[in-house]
C-alpha cells in the first residue's frame, strides 16, 4: 500500500514531465475556424515556462533537453534546434525566477514575451543559418500569439493542479 | 549602476549554473551539448548516420504509438457525429419521399393528359432515351491539345461503335464519336470549338445551338432570338431538331459568376474515366 501511494505521488509529480514528452511525440492540431487556427499553440513553451518559474524541482533540464531532441526529430528540423530554443526559454525564465521578489500572474504573463521572442530568436537563427529548411513566418507569429494568449488560462489549470498534489 | 550591472551578471550566471536541487545537468552544459549536436548534425561525420536513423526510427514508432488516443477519440466523435447526421438524414428523406409521392400523382396525371393531347393533335409518341446500343468504355487518353477537345476511348469498331455514337459520362451528354478505329474510338466533346448541338432551355420554348469554346465552364449559345436575355439557374437540354439526337437529353446548365451569366456543361470531361457509349438517335 505505501509502494502505491509512492507510486501515485511520483506518477503526479511527473505529470508535467510526460505531458512535455507526450507533445513533443504528438503534435496535435484541432481544426481551423474559419482562416486562423486558433489551437496552433506551442504547449511545450508554455510548460517549460511555467514549471521552471514556478516548481523548476517538477521538470528537469535533461527532460527539456531530450524533449526538445524529440520534437526535432519528429518535425524534421535539425537535431537540438528546439533543444536549444527551450533551454533558451529556461534560461530566460531561470533569469526572471531569481529576479522576481514577489511573483503575480500579470507580471509573469508578460514577462513571457520577451522569454518567447528570445526563445524564437534562436530558433529562427539556427534554421535560418544551419538549415535548409524554408518555413512560414506568420504562422509563427500565429502560434506565438496564441501561445502567449493562451498562457493565462494554462497557469491557472497548473495552478490547481499543483495546489491538488501538495494537498495529497 | 554597477551594482545594477552586478545584481544581473549573478542572476544569470546563478540561471546558467547553479543546477537546482532536483536539476542532474546545469543549464550551461546543456546548451554547450546542444549547440555541439547541432553542429554535429551540420557537419554530417559518418558516425551520425546511423545513430540519426536509429533515433528516427525509435521515435517515429513511439510518435505513431502516441497518436493512437487521439485517433480513438476523433474516431469516435466522428461516430457519434455520424450518428446524429443519419437521424436527421432520415428525417429529411422521410420529407422527401412524401414529396415525390406526392409528385408522382402529380407526374401520372401530367403524363396522362400529355397522352391525351398528343393524340388530340396527332403527333407520334417518342420514346425518349431508350436505346438499343450501349456500351461502357475506359477513357484512355485525355490529351489537353490545343487544337482539338477530345479524349480517345478502348473500344472501337470491333464493339459496334459507329461515327457518329452518342458518349455519355454519368448520365450526362459529353461528345460524339467521330473516328472509329477497330479497337480505339475519338470521341469529339461538346467543349470543342468544332463542336455545335441545336438544344432547347428549360421552362422556355427558345431554341439555340450550343458551341464550343474549349472551356468546360463557358460554353456559349449563338443563333438565339433577338432581345434574349440569358436567365441563370435554368438546365439546357438537346432539342432533337437535327434530327439525330433524342430530344431532352441534359446538356449543360446556366450559372450566374460575379454578375456574368456563364455556361457549364453538366458531364466532367476531365473527371470521365468510363463513358456510356449509346447511339441515341432517332433515326436508327
Amino acid at each position: 500500500m505505501y509502494y502505491l501511494i509512492k507510486l501515485k505521488k511520483k506518477i503526479f509529480h511527473s505529470l508535467p514531465v510526460i505531458f512535455l514528452y507526450f507533445f513533443s511525440f504528438y503534435h496535435f492540431q484541432m481544426p481551423e475556424i474559419g482562416k486562423i487556427n486558433f489551437f496552433a499553440f506551442n504547449i511545450q513553451m508554455i510548460i517549460v515556462y511555467f514549471y521552471i518559474l514556478k516548481f523548476p524541482e517538477h521538470l528537469g533540464y535533461g527532460n527539456i533537453f531530450l524533449a526538445g531532441i524529440i520534437n526535432d526529430t519528429v518535425i524534421g528540423t535539425p537535431l537540438g534546434t528546439t533543444s536549444l530554443s527551450y533551454l533558451s526559454l529556461s534560461l530566460f525564465t531561470s533569469y526572471i525566477r531569481n529576479a522576481t521578489i514577489r511573483p503575480i500572474m500579470t507580471a509573469e504573463w508578460f514577462t513571457f514575451i520577451p522569454a518567447l521572442f528570445f526563445s524564437n530568436l534562436v530558433y529562427l537563427l539556427i534554421i535560418n543559418n544551419f538549415s535548409n529548411v524554408s518555413f512560414y513566418y506568420l504562422e509563427l507569429l500565429q502560434i506565438t500569439f496564441f501561445t502567449f494568449l493562451f498562457f493565462p488560462i494554462f497557469h491557472y489549470v497548473f495552478t490547481q493542479y499543483q495546489k491538488l498534489i501538495t494537498e495529497q | 549602476m554597477a551594482e545594477n550591472r552586478d545584481d544581473i551578471l549573478i542572476a544569470i550566471r546563478y540561471a546558467l549554473l547553479k543546477k537546482g536541487a532536483k536539476q542532474t545537468f546545469s543549464l550551461f552544459f546543456l546548451i554547450v551539448f546542444s549547440i555541439s549536436i547541432i553542429a554535429l548534425d551540420k557537419i554530417s561525420p559518418s558516425y551520425i548516420k546511423p545513430v540519426k536513423n536509429v533515433l528516427n526510427d525509435v521515435v517515429y514508432r513511439v510518435a505513431v504509438v502516441s497518436a493512437q488516443p487521439t485517433r480513438l477519440s476523433r474516431h469516435i466523435f466522428k461516430t457519434i457525429n455520424k450518428h446524429y447526421n443519419v437521424m436527421s438524414e432520415n428525417k429529411f428523406l422521410k420529407k422527401e419521399i412524401e414529396y415525390f409521392k406526392h409528385q408522382q400523382f402529380n407526374n401520372a396525371y401530367l403524363a396522362s393528359e400529355n397522352v391525351i393531347l398528343k393524340t388530340a393533335l396527332n403527333l407520334s409518341d417518342d420514346k425518349g432515351f431508350a436505346q438499343n446500343f450501349s456500351i461502357s468504355a475506359r477513357v484512355i487518353l485525355d490529351q489537353n491539345s490545343p487544337f482539338l477537345k477530345s479524349i480517345l476511348i478502348n473500344k472501337g469498331t470491333n464493339s459496334n461503335i459507329a461515327k457518329g455514337m452518342t458518349v455519355f459520362s454519368n448520365d450526362y451528354l459529353m461528345g460524339t464519336v467521330v473516328e472509329t478505329n477497330y479497337i480505339t474510338s475519338r470521341v469529339l466533346l461538346l467543349t470543342d470549338l468544332n463542336s455545335k448541338l441545336p438544344i432547347i432551355i428549360e421552362n422556355t420554348n427558345i431554341n439555340g445551338i450550343l458551341e464550343g469554346t474549349g472551356k468546360k465552364k463557358n460554353l456559349q449559345l449563338i443563333y438565339l432570338p433577338e432581345n434574349y436575355e440569358i436567365e441563370p439557374n435554368k438546365t439546357i437540354f438537346t432539342s432533337g431538331k437535327d434530327g439525330f439526337l433524342t430530344p431532352g437529353i441534359p446538356v449543360a446548365r446556366i450559372y450566374l459568376k460575379k454578375k456574368k451569366v456563364l455556361i457549364k456543361l453538366l458531364a466532367d470531361p476531365d473527371q470521365a474515366l468510363i463513358v456510356n457509349v449509346t447511339n441515341g438517335q432517332i433515326n436508327k
